[in-house]
């Protein structure tokens, strides 16, 4: 390919993964957005409940969660800039990093869930904590099923290593490319469930 | 191949929701919803000042729940389309659809029985009262399991033309999501996640309805497409 060629290309529009991903991923920050809608207006209510509570809960916790996704963030992204190579080396390496991360955050998480709990504080002690729960709870469920995707882009990313290593297993153009657009399909996920916390952390944790 | 069946099942899903949304909001008042934090003299009120509406509201919305069951199955038939001869995500959507109908068919049996001595104790009306709507819109878990299996087939649709748009699998996990919410109103009696919360009320409902206006156009498409093809063969 000539280098003007090769500029072009890279010039057009790229939308990552597919269409479908994007309106699942648009869909459910829209339902989120609505959810931090509600939350400040009940808060402007009643901010006395909302900022007591909020002093106990442990930023550092929350700020160490916001370090995992966001390092797993990064890790997703070199992992699919090296799937785009023609050889696929460390791809694999980088979803394990990326899962770790994850993993990471769900054990902070319920470490933290666990010390509320055993201090007495549920879901119907107070607005604030019901929207803690809830709203964390959620994002939590969202983490899981991206481990879930971290394993598909990690199984996927193993197979390209395997077919970078051994030339006789040959994939057809087009195949490729479908396989790249759900690989981005799914670190676009991730990329969502890390975004969405970037704003439940300020929002429960510090805002004021 | 029918097609008149198809479409008569497409519409009685378009028929669902008129007639649901007549007898359930217009005629026996349930929308808005009532608070769960009000008292048993306020719920018995509401039965007593409004039976003749709540009767006859209920029949209609009794009547009009049955007409969900058309509608799942002709959605079955274009996932088994999809599926072809071993259709489990099929056969998923069918069971699951059919619990679906009686989560909608026991509320309002509930809250007629409600309405059906309005003079009883206020408290025994409030109990009614209150199992027909934890019944109601907390039990989101068939239809969860419905839009789940829609979306996880449209996935699976490797066909050049396939019978939905991917996104339409999206949009159909979006949902089932979207659903959970319903889920939370056992812990409250206040707020957005009470049943007549917004977050989890309003917003599952709406998102409800809209799936079926969603589906309805690209039901007509997908049954077309079935007879182009059947007729190109």
């Amino acid at each position: 390919m000539s280098e003007a060629s090769e500029y072009v290309k890279k010039t057009k529009p790229h939308v990552p993964g597919e269409v479908g991903i994007w309106v699942f991923i648009l869909g459910d920050m829209v339902i989120f957005g609505l959810f931090f809608i509600v939350f400040i207006y009940n808060r402007g209510l009643n901010s006395d409940v909302y900022f007591q509570s909020q002093a106990t809960l442990n930023q550092n916790y929350g700020a160490i969660n916001t370090l995992f996704l966001l390092a797993s963030s990064w890790f997703v992204a070199m992992g699919v800039d090296d799937m785009r190579r023609k050889v696929v080396r460390l791809a694999p390496l980088f979803f394990t990093l990326a899962m770790l991360c994850g993993l990471g955050f769900g054990v902070v998480k319920i470490i933290e869930y666990r010390e509320k709990i055993s201090a007495g504080i549920t879901l119907t002690t107070n607005d604030f904590y019901m929207y803690y729960y809830i709203f964390t709870g959620l994002h939590f469920l969202h983490v899981l099923i991206g481990m879930g995707v971290l394993v598909f882009l990690w199984l996927k990313a193993r197979a390209a290593v395997q077919r970078s290593a051994d030339t006789s297993i040959t994939k057809k153009e087009n195949e490729k490319e479908n396989e790249m657009m759900l690989i981005e399909s799914g670190a676009s996920y991730w990329h969502m469930v890390d975004l969405l916390w970037i704003v439940l952390f300020p929002l429960l944790y510090l805002m004021k | 191949m029918n097609t008149k069946a198809q479409l008569f099942c497409a519409w009685c899903g378009v028929s669902f929701l008129i007639l649901f949304t007549l007898g359930w909001w217009f005629i026996a008042g349930y929308i808005p919803p009532m608070s769960p934090a009000m008292s048993a003299n306020e719920v018995a009120a509401f039965y007593q000042e409004n039976t003749g509406l709540i009767r006859l509201g209920i029949v209609i919305t009794m009547f009009s729940a049955a007409l969900s069951a058309p509608w799942v199955a002709v959605i079955a038939v274009q996932l088994k389309r999809i599926e072809g001869d071993f259709p489990a995500l099929t056969y998923a959507l069918l069971v699951a659809g059919a619990v679906g109908v009686v989560v909608l068919v026991v509320p309002p049996m509930v809250w007629t029985t409600a309405a059906f001595r309005p003079e009883r104790d206020p408290e025994l009306i409030m109990l009614l009262n209150d199992f027909g709507w934890l019944f109601f819109v907390m039990t989101f878990s068939p239809f969860f399991i419905q839009n789940l299996v829609i979306g996880l087939a449209i996935f699976s649709d490797k066909a050049s033309s396939p019978v939905f748009p991917r996104w339409v699998g999206y949009f159909n996990v979006w949902v089932a999501i979207l659903l959970i919410p319903g889920g939370l109103i056992t812990f409250f009696k206040i707020g957005p996640f009470a049943w007549d919360g917004i977050l989890a009320f309003w917003l599952p409902l709406l998102v409800f309805f809209g799936w079926f206006l969603v589906m309805f156009p690209l039901l007509l498409k997908a049954i077309k497409q079935q007879v182009l093809l059947v007729e190109s063969e």
